[in-house]
């Protein structure tokens, strides 16, 4: 049993950093897509789409209930009876291409450019 | 009448073997679930405000079952720890997403285990980095979107931390443990 912490441990937190950067670089925010529009996504089906610059609140009664508020060119989901409501504690976005979860509801609010195209794909 | 007592004799052991292997799995798991349950009262989406992020206490466990007794150990303390797990609260979903994470995660470390240049460390740190990369493919086959993918640099630089808190828990556990013959038995200390 190896129970030292060696040298080559430091392969193991060089590959997760590599892995980490490789997964980040794709949903940096990219300046040429000006954010334009949050998309509301239930269960892998597009429900809604809102211009960001017009301020409402949407609501989604699934297995769970999501409060989506827009306010100031920034969207997040302010209000879930889901366990944890991590969705509510990821805070407020406002750049294209980021997004917000909530896994329990299977919910995804998520900000995309002006002409409401994906720009990128992964993978 | 000696090849009787020969018989018993083997027979016993194997009976004693068999014994002890399933009262260490079932400590095992007991422990596991302890964990696994304690580790929900920990409020960390506060602190970082991530789904899925979690201290994975209950690696602990996995990474000594996967050192003291194998593999195969490790996987029926990691399968069953998910099963019963779901039962406390997670519910179906929580099962697929803890077994998928598991799972990943445990094919890596008994991989990386295997390797000369890792300690219980790296192990540790893989381990906790590809459960996060294999809950992140079951979020990503649940919600059909690549977005979800956009929180696993977070995850990963998290589970750094929290992969190497386990592997100095795990080989502290190890180095006590190792030396009791109960715990390695019937395998040699490796």
């Amino acid at each position: 049993m190896r129970l030292k912490f060696q040298k080559g441990d430091w392969i193991a937190v060089g590959l997760v950093i590599v892995l980490a950067v490789c997964v980040f670089l794709p949903f940096l925010p990219s300046s040429a897509a000006q954010p334009g529009a949050v998309e509301i996504w239930q269960n892998g089906v597009l429900l809604d789409t809102f211009p960001l610059d017009r301020d409402g609140e949407y609501i989604i009664d699934a297995s769970f209930r999501n409060v989506i508020t827009v306010r100031d060119g920034q969207a997040a989901i302010t209000e879930s009876t889901c366990p944890g409501a991590d969705c509510v504690h990821s805070g407020w976005i406002r750049h294209t291409g980021r997004s917000i979860v909530c896994l329990p509801n299977r919910t995804e609010v998520r900000i995309v450019g002006t002409d409401g195209d994906v720009d990128f794909v992964v993978g | 009448m000696w090849v009787r007592t020969a018989m018993w004799t083997l027979l016993w052991g194997e009976i004693m073997k068999k014994t002890t292997q399933l009262a260490l799995c079932a400590i095992l798991i007991a422990l596991a679930l302890a964990l696994s349950y304690t580790e929900r009262m920990i409020p960390l989406q506060l602190l970082i405000p991530l789904p899925g992020i979690k201290l994975g206490l209950a690696n602990i466990v996995t990474l000594i079952a996967l050192y003291l007794q194998g593999p195969k150990t490790a996987f029926t303390v990691l399968v069953l720890r998910c099963i019963m797990g779901s039962f406390f609260g997670g519910g179906l979903t929580g099962l697929a997403f803890s077994l998928t994470g598991g799972l990943l995660s445990m094919t890596v470390m008994v991989l990386t285990k295997r390797l000369p240049c890792f300690s219980v460390y790296g192990v540790s740190i893989l381990g906790a980095a590809f459960h996060n990369v294999g809950q992140i493919a079951a979020a990503m086959a649940l919600m059909q979107t690549v977005y979800v993918a956009s929180y696993l640099p977070y995850l990963l630089m998290v589970a750094l931390l929290t992969g190497f808190a386990t592997g100095c828990a795990g080989a502290g556990i190890l180095r006590v443990l190792s030396a009791v013959p109960a715990f390695t038995f019937p395998k040699a200390n490796r």
